[in-house]
């Protein structure tokens, strides 16, 4: 017996709303549709070729308007108390309440599917953290304008997911919807406006691809670009499904395969072909098909494909290869790769060989086994015994290639704000640079000369040794006035980060395993251990920075002062459980990030080396660090203290050198997880064309004489943003009753 | 054809249900949407052939057991069927079922309007099930000897309930011998089993003491067929068939208002 067909809803509200718009619709700016005249117009179709409407693409004028008006919003926006924010948040959610319909109609319209209730439940956890901003989020302050840009095949939950902390925070917000996105975008941005959103708060500009999102981007006036591209969505249920955000891979224990497989083949049995967005998508299904049998994959599939169409049928992909690319680098359609492992440390290091890290889902009755590999699986949310559950308070950190923000929770918050005390990095014009050419220039070559003979030559610091640079050069350190030299320090290269991120790798998974008051009583002793060679130091900072001797002995005391605050800190940086709405306990877990990559600023350069360092070393991580190109000498001197120390060998590195290149040589390893950077403008800009891929999370400051960050405050939020900078986070759901 | 697997009481000891899964499992089942029109017609229609029609209470008598047998001849309204094109396709209810003194009645009532329709007779103590072994094996045998072609045991839930599980093999072994040829459903009573892995444990013993048919409960209990219980005894079901290649049949129990309460409709 059949069931009939599939009754398709009815989009009639839908329909009238893009009616009234007359079918095309404009950009949203200053709390109002504008329709410029003679813009470039591209028209939008549902899968069935059937005309939903036609957008316009923004050009520079737009964008500019369009900034000043999100200056204008944020001043308004911000200039409210947090209750009153919190109000609008909450009072958008009744006005959704009203015209769920139309929303939830007009997203299936564009198939971009999103349930008017997942965005209700947003709207009251947002809300509430706008009305306790001030309590709970001391001391920190919004960025500003934020620009919101996110790829076609994002859901508006996924849109909303960036724009409303953002909002709440007290920022403006620019969206740049993907395609499908955009007429629900624009719908919100209305629905904000009756909630009494005042006007320019968020705009929406629309546009043909992803180069709007950068040219949006480049206006000065912009402080942060969010990202967000292909992530998860609470929609979900299965890995078969027209469109999805995830693409699962299944990992089967070999003992267990044949009685998997044979339930597998039983279910599928009868299930029908899935339609998929495209035409152009079933030729890059067919071929990935053709490459995975190739490979030797076996099929299995509930009927046979249809020789044409944008239809395909549910299929697995028995015996793929790990680096087959139907794992590696997913096709769209309802694909399903199965593979098998042995043990569960295998099946941990297979899934953590996967170059994506979004989330995964264990399936155990041990609950044990189900910690221990949630704990080893390098993804920002693991479900055990379920899939798919997302909610704004889970904070969730993206993995490798899945991005690299912290999404949800009180966590997901800090990426909107700074604190009070310092100012963000301030934005200007893009600077024409060309990128293979930075870091590329020579080091001036050391001639003998009565004046440098006598001089005392630093080493660098790689695998807890002591030693020179790989290719045996070094390089003058200049007095503080200049001219003449003071010292010499080797000139390290690409080659000796190699080592030094070869020896940081080794030692850093066992130093997160630490406990952390073990940690701490490592930090513990660093500190002493400065302590009993303060004197060492301080006439290195006088010598380097031509402080007076008395000033450079208060920044060894406050040196010793702030590792202190860091071992203390080792314990206190803790994850907890979520109040998520279902039953069931969430977690969430900080994690290490891995090696951090630092440049190390050149203002008090003894005291802002230890803030740095005991950020990354407190919450477990391994650091290879680049002293300050123009004041080394207390650094390379701190190298004595560390070898004296009881840090694991390895875990902290020092090499000294070119910055430039040395920050080339960073930003081009693929192991390293973080850099933080300061220095120049060409630099950050550098780091932000170059760690894309793999992606690396970048803490960037661009450094200018006299000014930047004062680092002998003794403020928290100092401390806390480093530590936030320097963990991820990952959250564990288990559904319990 | 009666058949039998070996009792595999390491199968049995090392099976889990995961609760959550299940339920969420049944969640995602229940917010399907239902078929409609012509569709919805003919899966009613389906159903309704599948409805074993059934009167166990205190007060039943003849005159509506008689009643019952016409409305199991008979269940749909006549000119329901017409306009549907079906009044000539011999709808009936699969069969009546009713208590062991009843089946007397229930066949001459079946026998006075010509019909065929099977009686079935619930029996070992139900629905308790708590009586002696002795006395529940000479109910089966008597309810045979009044003419029930189908029997309804309900197992010990004293023996599920403390995992005696190689008890309640032997016990409906034991049933089943007595049953002969007679077409024979356990009841699990999943209401009084306590946990999901206990209904998937009683299913797995009943299915491999040899039965057809296992079923979800006496329709007595506080809680009788629901979603999660349904789709354990369905996943039991299906495990025995991948590892023996029988089908068993599954069968719900309960007193339905509506079209939409009806599980696995």
């Amino acid at each position: 017996m059949e069931y009939g067909a599939v009754v398709t809803s009815s989009t009639a509200t839908a329909q009238a709303w893009l009616d009234h718009h007359s079918r095309s619709l404009g950009l949203f700016i200053d709390g109002k549709f504008v329709c410029p005249a003679d813009r470039q117009v591209r028209s939008l179709t549902d899968s069935k070729g059937g005309n939903v409407c036609s957008i316009v693409c923004a050009v520079e004028g737009d964008i500019s308007q369009c900034a000043s008006s999100a200056v204008i919003g944020f001043k308004a926006w911000s200039g409210l108390t947090c209750s009153q924010r919190a109000k609008v948040l909450l009072r958008l959610g009744s006005v959704l309440g009203q015209h769920g319909t139309c929303v939830s109609e007009l997203c299936e319209v564009c198939e971009a599917s999103c349930s008017p209730s997942n965005l209700v439940r947003l709207l009251q956890y947002y809300s509430s953290w706008a009305q306790l901003r001030d309590t709970l989020i001391a001391n920190w302050t919004p960025l500003g304008v934020v620009a919101v840009v996110v790829s076609d095949d994002c859901s508006l939950y996924s849109l909303a997911l960036k724009v409303l902390p953002a909002l709440a925070m007290g920022n403006s917000v620019i969206v740049v919807p993907g395609q499908s996105t955009a007429p629900p975008a624009l719908l919100l941005a209305q629905l904000f406006m009756a909630a009494g959103l005042p006007a320019g708060a968020l705009n929406v500009l629309t546009g043909s691809d992803m180069s709007l999102g950068a040219k949006v981007a480049h206006n000065p006036t912009v402080f942060l670009l969010s990202l967000r591209v292909g992530a998860v969505d609470g929609v979900i249920e299965a890995a078969f499904k027209k469109k999805k955000e995830v693409h699962w891979v299944l990992y089967v224990q070999e003992s267990v395969l044949d009685s998997v497989v044979a339930r597998l083949r039983l279910r599928m049995v009868g299930m029908k072909c899935v339609g998929l967005l495209s035409a152009a998508d079933r030729v890059l299904v067919d071929a990935a098909v053709q490459q995975a049998q190739q490979q030797g994959a076996v099929l299995i599939q509930s009927c046979t494909a249809p020789p044409s169409g944008a239809q395909y049928p549910p299929t697995v992909l028995c015996r793929c290869a790990p680096a087959s690319p139907c794992v590696v680098s997913p096709s769209p359609g309802p694909l399903l790769p199965v593979l098998t492992f042995r043990s569960n440390t295998e099946a941990v290091i297979l899934g953590n060989h996967s170059p994506h890290g979004q989330a995964a889902s264990i399936w155990t009755e041990d609950l044990t086994l189900a910690l221990e590999t949630a704990k080893s699986l390098s993804v920002g949310s693991v479900w055990v015994n379920s899939c798919s559950l997302s909610d704004p308070c889970l904070p969730v950190s993206g993995h490798k290639d899945s991005g690299t923000c912290t999404d949800g929770g009180q966590e997901g918050l800090y990426q909107f704000l700074h604190p009070s005390s310092s100012s963000p990095l301030p934005r200007s014009s893009p600077l024409s640079m060309e990128y293979t050419k930075f870091g590329t220039e020579a080091s001036p070559a050391i001639i003998p000369d009565e004046s440098n003979l006598a001089r005392w030559s630093y080493q660098q610091f790689v695998g807890g040794k002591a030693c020179k640079a790989d290719s045996g050069c070094s390089l003058a350190v200049q007095p503080p006035g200049g001219g003449g030299v003071l010292a010499y320090c080797s000139d390290g290269g690409r080659k000796d980060i190699r080592n030094a991120v070869e020896a940081a790798i080794k030692v850093q998974p066992g130093w997160m395993k630490k406990s952390p008051s073990a940690r701490a009583q490592t930090v513990y002793s660093l500190a002493k251990g400065l302590e009993a060679q303060r004197l060492d130091i301080a006439a290195s900072i006088n010598i380097q920075t031509g402080l007076s001797v008395d000033e450079a002995q208060t920044e060894v005391e406050l040196s010793i002062t702030r590792l202190n605050d860091w071992a203390a800190y080792c314990d206190k940086v803790q994850g907890g459980t979520l109040p998520v709405p279902q039953s069931g306990s969430a977690l969430s877990i900080p994690e290490a990030l891995g090696v951090v990559g630092i440049v190390l600023p050149d203002r008090n350069p003894l005291l802002s080396m230890v803030t740095l360092l005991g950020a990354a070393i407190a919450t477990g991580n391994a650091v290879v660090m680049v002293p300050s190109q123009k004041y080394p000498l207390p650094t390379l001197a701190f190298i004595q203290v560390l070898q004296s120390s009881d840090l694991p060998a390895g875990l902290v590195n020092v090499i000294s050198g070119n910055r430039d290149q040395l920050t080339v040589a960073l930003a081009n390893h693929s192991v390293i997880k973080a850099i933080w950077y300061w220095g120049s403008a060409e630099g950050c800009q550098y780091l932000q064309y170059t760690c894309i891929n793999p992606l690396k999370k970048l803490y960037l400051s661009c450094q200018k004489d006299k000014e930047g960050r004062d680092w002998t405050q003794s403020h928290p939020t100092l401390l806390e943003e480093m530590w936030r900078n320097a963990v991820q986070w990952k959250s564990v759901w288990i559904p319990t009753a | 054809m009666p058949h039998s697997w070996a009792l595999d009481l390491h199968w049995i000891s090392s099976v889990k249900v995961n609760t959550q899964a299940v339920l969420k499992r049944a969640q995602q089942i229940q917010g399907r949407k239902i078929p409609k029109k012509q569709w919805q017609a003919a899966w009613l229609l389906k159903a309704v052939t599948c409805i074993d029609l059934t009167t166990l209470a205190g007060d039943d008598t003849s005159s509506n057991v008689h009643r019952l047998c016409l409305k199991a001849i008979q269940p749909i309204q006549h000119d329901l069927l017409e306009k549907m094109d079906m009044h000539n396709k011999g709808l009936t209810t699969a069969a009546v079922c009713v208590y062991p003194s009843r089946v007397a009645d229930a066949i001459i009532s079946l026998k006075a309007a010509n019909s065929n329709l099977p009686v079935a007779s619930v029996a070992t103590g139900f629905p308790a099930g708590q009586t002696p072994l002795e006395t529940r094996l000479q109910e089966v045998r008597m309810a045979l000897a009044d003419g029930a072609t189908e029997i309804d045991i309900v197992i010990n839930r004293m023996l599920a309930l403390t995992g005696q599980w190689e008890a309640m093999y032997d016990e409906i072994r034991q049933f089943r011998e007595a049953c002969g040829d007679a077409h024979m459903k356990t009841i699990l009573a999943v209401g009084e089993l306590g946990t999901l892995t206990n209904v998937y444990k009683a299913s797995m013993i009943a299915m491999m003491a040899g039965l057809i048919f296992i079923k979800t409960s006496t329709g007595k209990e506080a809680v009788n067929a629901t979603y999660p219980v349904a789709i354990v005894m369905a996943r039991a079901i299906r495990n025995y068939f991948l590892c023996t290649g029988h089908k068993i049949y599954h069968h719900v129990t309960g007193q339905y208002a509506d079209y939409d309460e009806l599980p696995m409709a």
